[in-house]
């Protein structure tokens, strides 16, 4: 059991990977690249809700990004961009 | 983090969170899903979905397994429960033996 979590969003999908306060953007991105085939150059992390793009040489703690924190991911396009952040919200009732 | 490793929870609407096996298991429901031999399809692609369950509670839901992870194992932090979905919370709870 790792210190925290963060939950990566993109669409209506929701990863929670574990990881410590230590860790680095760029060894986030690898884990990531595990479970969605796609290669850390590929990926692009924004914290949420500032919206700050995170960078990878970078740690979680130097980055202010902590437990439990929602951190989205987008993809590089066809074009060489990245998409923009898309997160989709549940629409409950209660 | 390897992707055998993990378990896919599906919510109502159809939105997908993709957790660690051993949080999942702090369900006794999820658990016995995963490891009883052979009787659940969904199991075998590592993917369970709950038609009952809305995604605002599927997400605390999985959020209280790392909280209770990190609470067994010595972090002692409270766990936040906004008081509008405590009733949908507890009934989820009760089905997965949480």
């Amino acid at each position: 059991m790792q210190a925290m979590y963060i939950r990566v969003k993109r669409n209506k999908t929701t990863y929670f990977i574990q990881c410590d306060p230590t860790e680095t953007i760029l060894q986030m991105k690898e884990k990531l690249s595990n479970l969605i085939d796609q290669p850390a150059n590929d990926q692009q992390l924004v914290l949420m809700p500032a919206g700050d793009v995170l960078e990878d040489s970078k740690s979680l703690a130097d980055q202010k990004v902590e437990n439990d924190a929602v951190v989205a991911l987008t993809l590089r396009k066809d074009d060489n961009e990245f998409e923009d952040v898309n997160i989709v919200k549940p629409d409950d009732e209660f | 983090m390897k992707k055998e490793d993990t378990v896919k929870l599906i919510s109502r609407e159809g939105f997908e969170f993709i957790i660690d096996k051993k949080a999942a298991m702090v369900s006794q429901t999820i658990r016995n899903m995963l490891t009883s031999p052979g009787s659940f399809a969904e199991t075998e692609h590592g993917q369970v979905t709950f038609p009952e369950i809305n995604t605002t509670i599927l997400e605390k839901i999985c959020q209280y397994f790392y909280w209770s992870l990190q609470y067994a194992s010595g972090k002692e932090t409270e766990f936040h429960i906004e008081p509008e979905i405590t009733l949908e919370l507890m009934m989820a709870a009760n089905y997965l033996h949480t």
